[in-house]
């Protein structure tokens, strides 16, 4: 199964471990220090921006949008995220950040479209 | 040359199963070079239109009523190419290509749809649809599975990884778990597996929550959590899928991401469908339904 957008075989089963998950994205992620800061943008249907969200550095889910965007190759300052990756990233992040990042956790459950920059 | 891969799309009629399957398959193709044949298993004959860009194709059943028989019939007659960069000999986009065919069905009221589905699968393969440099074979498929005929692509072994389509709207779960039920009474037989849940998101509270947590209780994944997008529509007025209208835009990334997946998909299981009583506790667990006492059941509201 697939899940911030790294593919776990299926002899994993379907339900893989928050740790599994963060192993296998800190890992492919790599190096960040070199990355300062994570900023999101949310957006409503009519592309509306909404809001600016920072992210705290060292927690999971920094180091999983810092991998996002590294990776990822949709042009443009800000890189649109897949709804099925924040709803992940934000999952493992409430499970294993807890109070760090749990509001803007919080912000990434809902509806919205967000875009991510990491410098 | 890749094994020929044979996958189905299945979900409640409305819940944009054709939309989502074109949009995907389009994707398969456009950024990943896949060719593809599309088996559209439903009376309505538009699981290829977007493809095409026309109303509606020609089925297979309605040129047979008009020549006598299906033996009467040339592969050439039933099966497309698609328009544009889909069309075989056009390789400026993409190497990929997307055949089309449509069963059809009977004049409505009249016979067994299911009988369509049932002649136009076994028509292509005497006549040598299921060619070699094809790498997916997609059948869409009506509804639910409560007629046999539907679930032909299922029962027969023709489709072995089957992708549901649903939402997080309570019949939408409901027919995701009699689908499931479905693939499970052929898993053994023939050898079909279910490949994962695709959500085409109504963007209603908790959706994500709630389709993910019915995939783990089946025993398989939520693979790709679609969004809703005013593109859809757009594309859809023009008889374009998304890939075509606007291939930068974020729903076609989104739909790129889903064929992405698809393509590099090994879990494939045989589901464990939920008992109705278990399922009814999930959608109650989500605020989909209410729990009520068991004296008001059945009780009128008072004034």
């Amino acid at each position: 199964m697939f899940i911030c957008g790294y593919h776990f075989p299926a002899s994993l089963g379907n339900k893989i471990s928050h740790e599994q998950v963060v192993e296998r994205v800190t890992a492919e992620a790599g190096d960040l220090s070199d990355v300062s800061y994570a900023v999101l943008i949310s957006e409503n249907r009519d592309g509306v921006k909404q809001e600016d969200l920072k992210v705290e550095k060292g927690s999971f889910l920094f180091t999983a949008l810092a991998d996002y965007y590294k990776k990822s190759d949709i042009e443009g300052e800000y890189k649109m995220i897949y709804y099925t990756n924040k709803y992940q990233m934000s999952e493992v992040s409430k499970a294993v950040d807890g109070e760090k990042t749990a509001a803007v956790c919080k912000k990434l459950d809902d509806m919205l479209l967000y875009r991510v920059k990491v410098a | 040359m890749s094994e020929l891969r044979q996958i189905a799309f299945y979900g409640k009629g409305g819940i944009g199963k054709s939309t989502t399957s074109q949009n995907t398959l389009a994707a398969m193709a456009h950024y990943f070079g896949k060719k593809i044949l599309i088996v559209g298993c439903d009376p309505k004959a538009d699981s290829t239109r977007l493809i095409l860009h026309e109303k509606a194709q020609c089925t297979i059943m309605q040129l047979a009523s008009e020549v006598g028989t299906v033996e009467d019939l040339e592969l050439e007659d039933v099966c497309k190419p698609g328009a544009a960069e889909f069309h075989p000999d056009d390789t400026t986009i993409t190497e990929g290509y997307i055949m089309c065919t449509e069963s059809g069905g009977p004049e409505p009221g009249v016979g067994c749809a299911g009988r369509g589905v049932i002649t136009a699968i076994n028509f292509l393969e005497e006549e040598g649809a299921y060619d070699e440099e094809l790498d997916f074979v997609s059948y869409d498929v009506l509804g639910d599975v409560v007629c046999g005929g539907f679930a032909m692509p299922i029962r027969e072994g023709k489709a072995q990884e089957i992708y549901i389509v649903m939402s997080g709207e309570m019949m939408a779960m409901y027919a995701a778990n009699n689908i499931s039920k479905g693939i499970l009474k052929y898993a053994n037989t023939g050898g079909v597996r279910l490949a994962g849940l695709i959500c085409n998101a109504r963007m209603t509270d908790r959706e994500y929550d709630l389709a993910k947590h019915l995939a783990e209780q089946i025993g398989t994944q939520m693979i790709h959590f679609v969004p809703r997008s005013n593109h859809v529509q757009r594309a859809e007025l023009r008889r374009m899928t998304v890939v075509e209208f606007a291939d930068k835009s974020d729903q076609a990334f989104e739909y790129r991401e889903l064929a992405r997946k698809i393509i590099a998909n090994d879990l494939k299981v045989i589901p464990k469908p939920l008992e109705m009583d278990d399922l009814e506790a999930l959608l109650m667990e989500f605020g989909l339904e209410e729990e009520v006492e068991a004296d008001a059941i059945g009780k009128k509201a008072t004034a």
